[in-house]
């Protein structure tokens, strides 16, 4: 909105009725060139005091505007136009540089001034002055929907400047390369970090808000903590995040029920605490939270329900030994591509083409950071083929009047050779050994082996739990 | 000796070449692999996916057992029975 009496009426009645987005509204940056070319042109730094810096007469024009509302006579206190004064004056000054960067087209184009890190620099100070508007001018907690915008845009510019800086290559950057302590990783991604830092201020701008919760900032908490998370997700650092819950952990007695958020912001969240656990190997915690980011997920959501299951699944091969069906994975071409082959080979008990279809995906699994999990549903492939031996043993002639029992004693030959099959590769009797006694000491198969008959011994009641046989 | 080693080196670089196209797409992929936007802040419970599922957050009928007891007469369970014979064959000889 450009500046003039239309925003500081619309700045008026935002703060009357205490309506926190439509405040956020006069500072989105999400505006196309000519319109933020239009803002910035609303104000003239060369008009007003001609001994004045420029940077004094545009403060003098917002703050004589803000001044100017009937809210002066309510409330609305000199500290307050003094914080909500430097805020508008970090967009103003945004909105000039934004403009030109949004006019030379995508960040991917060789440029001879990184203009995107101009404006993540200088939207950093905008940030810088929100932060500052709550720490020291009284900003109250119903402007919160400001910190979003602030922390939303800080992050997308922050990865619009690094991306900028990796297609420009400058002088300055090959320098560095041959200091000791360069590492292009850390460089690649400088501004995202530096946007972590700050987000982090913002963080406890709103966690440390000792205001009664109907009148607290902690209402911002999961809307700034989803932002980081993404962001050390981004920063290849998603452990960090454990700080973050920790934290929360701590401090949960003071803040508002989780449920009572937004559901946008309760699925986000968690969403990256299941992948966390998940990547911690805590698949229980983490199919727990996938599960409930599911649940509430929006179900026109297709790409976030698709990240979901592309956690969800690994998780739950291992958690329940459980598979998606077709029907679950219809509307998901990718996952199908992801996962089917596998799904296929662990049903059926086909080891060699699990081995096959594992080496097959390897790429995407890791890059999913899903390749270890998936492979530990071998084990449940060579459950199915072993319990496939067994049943294929058939019943022992049953005594008159009784159940008939199955075969129990199976030959480790009989197994081995079922091992083999797919790979025709013959394995030592040692190593098939190895893996029953494998297969014993995970509960995924009930017996012993008897060495000297060369025989598996499996239990009469349930020889493979949890499968019906 | 050497020398065939040596030989042998440019043939596995340009090997791996012609895979460099297929990679391509799986690098875009990667691109939007974070978590998104959604375009509401918030939404009422009959919109969740829990409710579109129909049966509240019981997700049970879309996962199934990971064994397969229904087909026995697919190649793999017909191979797997001949080759059980045999062991049985050998056993007995």
């Amino acid at each position: 909105m450009e500046f003039g009496n239309h925003l500081y009426r619309e700045f008026e009645e935002a703060w009357e009725a205490n309506n926190g987005y439509r405040l956020a509204a006069t500072i989105n940056p999400d505006l196309s060139a000519a319109q933020l070319g239009k803002i910035h042109q609303s104000i003239d730094p060369d008009s007003g005091n001609w001994k004045a810096s420029q940077e004094d007469n545009v403060k003098g024009s917002i703050k004589r505007g803000l001044q100017s509302t009937s809210i002066r006579t309510r409330g609305f206190d000199n500290d307050e136009i003094k914080g909500w004064t430097d805020v508008y004056f970090a967009y103003w000054t945004v909105t000039g540089t934004l403009a030109r960067a949004r006019a030379q087209g995508p960040s991917s184009q060789v440029s001879l001034q990184l203009l995107w890190t101009e404006v993540f620099e200088q939207w950093k100070k905008f940030v810088n002055a929100l932060v500052q508007g709550y720490n020291n001018y009284g900003f109250e907690a119903w402007t919160i929907p400001c910190l979003y915008v602030a922390g939303k845009y800080l992050r997308l510019f922050a990865m619009q400047a690094d991306d900028e800086r990796s297609k420009n290559p400058s002088e300055n950057d090959s320098a560095n390369a041959f200091q000791d302590d360069f590492d292009p990783e850390t460089d690649k991604h400088q501004k995202l970090e530096d946007c972590a830092r700050v987000l982090n201020r913002v963080f406890s701008v709103c966690l440390n808000d000792r205001a009664p919760l109907e009148e607290s900032r902690k209402w911002g908490i999961y809307f700034i903590i989803n932002l980081l998370f993404k962001t050390y997700f981004k920063l290849n650092s998603p452990s960090l995040s454990k700080n973050v819950l920790r934290i929360l952990t701590a401090g949960r007695g003071d803040m508002p029920d989780f449920y009572s958020f937004p559901r946008s912001q309760q699925v986000t969240f968690k969403y990256h605490e299941g992948v966390l656990n998940f990547l911690e190997e805590n698949y229980a915690e983490a199919e727990k939270h996938l599960t409930e980011a599911w649940g509430l997920c929006h179900k026109d959501a297709i790409r976030n329900k698709e990240l979901i299951l592309t956690y969800l699944v690994p998780c739950r091969l291992i958690t329940t030994h459980t598979l998606p069906t077709e029907k679950l994975l219809e509307p998901y071409p990718r996952l199908q591509r992801l996962f089917l082959p596998l799904c296929r080979c662990i049903k059926k008990g086909e080891l060699h083409a699990f081995d096959l279809a594992l080496q097959e995906g390897e790429d995407e699994f890791v890059k999913r950071r899903i390749y270890l999990t998936l492979e530990r549903g071998r084990d449940i492939a060579l459950r199915n083929l072993l319990r496939k031996v067994f049943i294929a043993g058939g019943f022992m002639p049953a005594a008159e009047g009784e159940k008939p029992v199955r075969r129990t004693r199976i030959p480790v030959a009989e197994f081995a050779a079922a091992i083999s099959l797919g790979s025709q590769e013959r394995l030592d009797n040692d190593e098939v050994e190895c893996l029953l006694a494998n297969m014993i000491y995970k509960g995924l198969m009930k017996g012993y082996i008897s060495r000297e008959q060369g025989k598996v011994v499996l239990s009469k009641s349930g020889a493979f739990p949890g499968t019906g046989v | 000796m050497a020398s065939t080693t040596t030989s042998q080196k440019p043939i596995t670089t340009s090997d791996s070449k012609p895979e460099d196209p297929q990679q391509k797409p799986t690098a875009a992929l990667e691109e939007d692999d974070e978590f998104e936007d959604f375009p509401v802040d918030d939404w009422e419970a009959e919109e969740t996916e829990a409710a579109a599922g129909g049966t509240g957050t019981n997700t049970q009928h879309l996962w199934e057992e990971s064994w397969d007891d229904d087909d026995t007469s697919d190649d793999f369970s017909n191979q797997l029975k001949e080759e059980l014979k045999k062991v049985e064959a050998a056993r007995k000889r």
